[in-house]
């Protein structure tokens, strides 16, 4: 798994290449929480075009995140799911947890 | 004169060589006596400073996972001394001698450490020790750079170098055997440790993996990806006409998920009492779970049965889907499912099925369709549906996916845990 930090439109934008799985996630947790601690108000989203996999401690690295962004007032969510990896997240029903875009422009209805 | 004086050498070559090979079998004995790292080390360098009647000896093992070096044995006069080096000081690679012995793996002779100006004075300072000399040896094994002894203020000053180095080497050996011997008895103890959970994590399950009352009859199956896992279920009996089957997995694996599984488990025994409604329990216990911690959450289902007329009322949080077999097709159930447990604050759904005399229903955890061939193919949910559907009339059906799984996985360590239930209709 890589990882890519991206200021884009005054927002964080993670962008991630490889598996998301048991191996990765402490990884990714510390980024990702980081991310999240520095985001003051700013969005912080997720590019998944790359993501190759991802495992149920991947997920709940990314809930965590989740509940940590909500107590910080800001927003996470994801864009560019590759068809399996949004099958992953429509099979577990985390679609409905998740804000979950086509794109980043879609996500601010640009 | 001349004769006396070659006679006079060659005793002295001789009875250096005698103590030579005195010492070479001294130390030989030491380093086959113990596999006991600390002991090792200990006798080693006690040794070695009586050799060279040294004031002192350590020996600094390399850690591969800062790239320092770290005291591990220092004999001193003073205790203190000896504690305060092992507790407080470690060095970078290439600061002071010892850390240039290691970058450079040469042994190295100085006189008189104040004209050396790799010499490393704070440790003196911390310690309050004086070094004025001092022989500085790199350990290397057969894995690399193991660490660096050192021996301070050596009086002898008649040593040879390379008996020395022969010398270093044999200890190097041996310490690389004793760290080896070490790794291989905590594995040991991990493995045990393990083995212990296990059983312990089995006893949480039911006792027996078979229920029956009245029309219905359950059975299940549970594998462990690696001794304990976070899959689970149960059968509880929540009113006198009802069979309550809960099936989940936790997120993640290993010993954290094994732990969060024994907490859940209690946790849905207490809720479900008397409980004859499975959303009013999934809500109760999505409550419970929510303060996760790591976001750890559950994907589970719940069943609630009456053993008489066959209505089944089923809550599905984030769980993968039900399979049914009727006497001539077989289907996966289409059920409303809210996310899984402990994520976010949701009213979950119930699902009314009736389960005719004959009806099968299969229940189970995505370890069974994300089960990996050598080159690393998921078997996916599809095969397993086929699978079923070719041998629904199989009475051991779910022994018989189990072994469908084990051929897929052959010579693959097993990635998740795998949890197969049937709920059959009398």
């Amino acid at each position: 798994m890589k990882t890519e930090i991206i200021e884009i439109k005054g927002n964080k934008k993670l962008k991630i290449t490889g598996d998301i799985d048991m191996h990765t996630s402490p990884e990714l947790r510390e980024i990702l929480l980081s991310l999240i601690k520095n985001s003051r108000n700013q969005c912080v989203c997720v590019d998944f075009s790359d993501v190759t996999y991802i495992d149920s401690s991947g997920i709940a690295t990314f809930v965590e995140g989740l509940k940590a962004i909500r107590t910080s007032g800001s927003r996470l969510f994801f864009y560019g799911l590759p068809e399996n990896i949004m099958e992953i997240f429509r099979f577990s029903r985390l679609d409905r947890v998740f804000e979950i875009y086509r794109t980043f422009e879609d996500a601010f209805g640009i | 004169m001349v004769r006396k004086s070659n006679n006079k050498e060659y005793i002295r070559n001789l009875e250096k060589r005698v103590e030579t090979l005195r010492i070479l079998t001294e130390v030989s004995s030491i380093i086959s006596s113990t596999l006991d790292i600390r002991e090792l080390m200990s006798l080693v360098m006690e040794k070695a400073k009586e050799i060279l009647s040294a004031d002192a000896c350590s020996i600094l093992i390399y850690n591969k996972n800062n790239n320092k070096l770290e005291f591990e044995v220092a004999i001193c006069g003073e205790e203190e001394t000896s504690e305060l080096l092992k507790k407080k000081i470690t060095l970078d690679m290439g600061q002071g001698i010892a850390g240039w012995v290691a970058q450079n793996q040469q042994i190295v002779v100085i006189k008189d450490v104040k004209k050396d100006k790799r010499f490393f004075h704070d440790v003196d300072k911390m310690t309050g020790f004086e070094t004025k000399s001092l022989i500085a040896a790199p350990l290397i094994g057969r894995r690399g750079l193991i660490g660096v002894a050192e021996i301070i203020n050596p009086q002898k000053e008649d040593y040879d170098l390379e008996i020395l180095s022969i010398l270093t080497r044999h200890f190097a050996t041996a310490i690389e055997n004793a760290l080896y011997h070490a790794e291989t008895l905590e594995k040991e103890r991990i493995k045990q440790e393990l083995e212990i959970a296990a059983t312990l994590q089995k006893s949480f399950l039911p006792e027996k993996p078979v229920f029956e009352k009245g029309r219905i009859r359950v059975s299940a199956i549970n594998i462990p990806a690696r001794h304990v896992g976070g899959d689970l279920y149960d059968f509880v009996e929540p009113d006198i006409n009802k069979a309550g089957i809960f099936i989940g997995d936790v997120s993640g694996k290993g010993v954290s998920a094994a732990l969060y599984m024994a907490k859940i488990i209690s946790d849905f025994r207490y809720i479900s009492r008397g409980i004859n409604s499975p959303s009013d329990v999934m809500n109760k216990l999505n409550k419970v779970l929510s303060g996760a911690p790591r976001g750890m959450f559950l994907t589970a289902i719940y069943l609630i049965v009456d053993v008489e007329d066959g209505e089944a009322v089923i809550s599905v949080a984030g769980h993968p889907p039900c399979i049914m077999i009727k006497k001539d097709e077989v289907y996966v159930l289409e059920m409303s499912s809210g996310p899984p447990l402990g994520i976010i604050e949701t009213d979950f759904d119930e699902n009314r099925v009736i389960l005719k005399n004959g009806d099968r229903l299969i229940m189970l955890t995505d370890g069974v369709f994300e089960a990996k061939n050598i080159s690393g193919e998921r078997i996916g949910f599809n095969t397993i549906l086929e699978f079923i559907r070719e041998n629904r009339n199989i009475e051991n059906l779910i022994e018989r996916i189990t072994g469908l799984i084990n051929e897929y996985s052959k010579n693959t360590e097993m990635a998740d845990d795998i949890t197969i239930m049937e709920v059959s209709c009398l």
